[in-house]
């Protein structure tokens, strides 16, 4: 773990270990120490110092996301939402839009990023919310659902298709990423309150009533092709949840390793079991693996190497595929000491499920690197 | 994140007409030998990259950071339109654009 970090580290391990099942249980993470993070630069680390960031490079952000991951899936979630929505508005925004709303989501207000819809979750293309302009403004309506951190966020960062009024010229059709702070009238914000796993991140669904917005919340100014626009907002959040996930086998193999230590069974500790032995190696196997394929595409973004963008997918692939069976491996282990709801292996088995779904599923990654076999061949 | 003073580029000191073509065509040289080893196939500067049953926007994604990586430009915001990365010729002059606005500024 590289310098930076490590006072970092330990500052938030006080900070959230503690209380992370507690948070579990009641499905809610302290505001005040979410801004606080987000003050501190620490949701979004890959923001530059130009606009109050902390400056992380890919390497040391995703070694501090791991760290967030192996103690409070919930809160790295959340870090994923905020540093999602600064990348988006980073790469699509303007000078001015990013001098404008970078420095509030370093600032400690808090941002989540919309794009599933009822009808439209894998196959984004079937988007329905609607950003139509009326001069100097905009105005969306549609409805987004599971939007991780939502329930907490100050502003929203939505996507949707874009209509002209007819008014301006060489608009390209295709679709927008707005800002939209989530007090504009017309916004409502309903909690999903029974989600399978990161119970505290603040999923929620948004509607969108006649919400007006001022055309210069439109990231960029124009209408992209919403598979570009949707694919460059999700390499930040794949990279993200790929470090949460081996934050996530992190923290079940020191727990798994811890009892198998201790608890003795048959008159020897449970490691000398072979069978028991073997889960510690698969644990091992799956949190080494899903590392250094996560260091690889780390160094691919610091590098700016164009092998970033399938090493993003095989790294959120690999890392999230080993967690929801690491984790599983881990209850194993523990048996009746992990299976109490919000131990931190229930907790890990239960989020790392969803981390097979979220950010493209396994399904969809499997389809990405297929087309990129097939898109490669002779 | 901008790496405007590192590109390994072709220089845009010289002010003969001759010099710029030239550089113009070092840069389409360039993404053509990108475009071949990634696809295996051979391109034409007009070929249509993204014509039906060609490649993803997760391609798109690769030519962007190349293109920043190789000529030491930022693509943001409205730039990174699909018709800047349709054909090889559109990607030079895209990065042509961008290499002038850049050293207007002085940057």
């Amino acid at each position: 773990m590289t310098d930076p970090i490590s006072f970092a580290s330990t500052e938030i391990t006080g900070l959230i270990a503690g209380d992370a099942e507690e948070w579990d249980r009641t499905g809610a993470l302290p505001l005040d120490l979410l801004r606080k993070l987000g003050a501190d630069g620490r949701l979004c680390g890959q923001v530059p110092a130009t606009y109050g960031g902390w400056g992380l490079d890919s390497a040391a952000n995703g070694a501090y996301t791991a760290h967030v991951g192996s103690l409070c899936s919930s809160v790295r979630s959340v870090m994923t939402s905020q540093g999602m929505a600064a990348w988006t508005v980073e790469r699509f925004g303007t000078p001015e839009q990013r001098s404008d709303f970078l420095p509030l989501l370093t600032g400690g207000e808090l941002a989540a990023v919309g794009f599933s819809e009822r009808g439209a979750g894998s196959d984004l293309a079937a988007m329905s919310t609607r950003v139509r302009r009326d001069g100097d403004t905009v105005v969306l309506d549609g409805h987004k659902v599971w939007v991780t951190a939502a329930h907490y966020a100050d502003l929203l960062v939505l996507f949707g298709m874009f209509e002209d009024d007819g008014d301006s010229e060489g608009q390209e059709e295709g679709a927008v990423a707005v800002v939209v702070p989530a007090s504009t009238r017309g916004v409502r914000i309903d909690r999903v309150h029974d989600p399978l796993g990161c119970r505290a991140a603040g999923h929620a669904d948004i509607t969108l009533d006649e919400v007006r917005v001022p055309l210069t919340h439109v990231l960029g100014g124009a209408a992209l092709p919403l598979s570009l626009l949707v694919t460059t907002a999700l390499a930040y959040g794949r990279m993200s949840v790929a470090w949460g996930s081996v934050g996530i086998l992190r923290g079940c193999l020191t727990a798994a390793a811890r009892h198998a230590t201790v608890r003795e069974q048959f008159g020897v500790p449970l490691g000398e079991h072979q069978l028991v032995a073997r889960h510690l190696a698969e644990l091992l196997v799956a949190e080494q693996t899903a590392t250094r394929v996560c260091e690889h595409a780390s160094r691919c973004w610091d590098e700016g190497s164009p092998d970033q963008v399938m090493a993003t997918v095989l790294a959120k692939h690999i890392s999230a595929g080993n967690a929801a069976r690491g984790a599983a491996t881990a209850v194993q282990v523990l048996a009746s000491a992990g299976a109490r709801d919000s131990h931190l292996v229930a907790r890990a088995y239960r989020d790392a499920k969803l981390m097979e779904i979220i950010e493209g599923s396994n399904e969809i990654c499997q389809l990405m690197l297929a087309r990129h076999v097939l898109g490669s061949a002779a | 994140m901008d790496t405007h003073t590192q590109g390994q580029t072709t220089t845009r000191t010289a002010s003969t007409v001759h010099t710029a073509d030239q550089a113009e065509k070092d840069v389409q040289k360039d993404i053509l030998r990108f475009l071949q080893t990634r696809t295996k196939r051979t391109w034409q500067p007009e070929t249509d990259i993204f014509a039906s049953g060609g490649q993803s926007s997760l391609f798109a994604m690769e030519l962007v950071v190349h293109l920043e990586k190789s000529f030491g430009v930022a693509i943001r915001g409205k730039d990174l339109r699909l018709d800047n990365f349709r054909t090889v010729v559109s990607m030079t002059e895209l990065v042509h654009r961008l290499q002038a606005a850049a050293g207007g500024t002085g940057d």
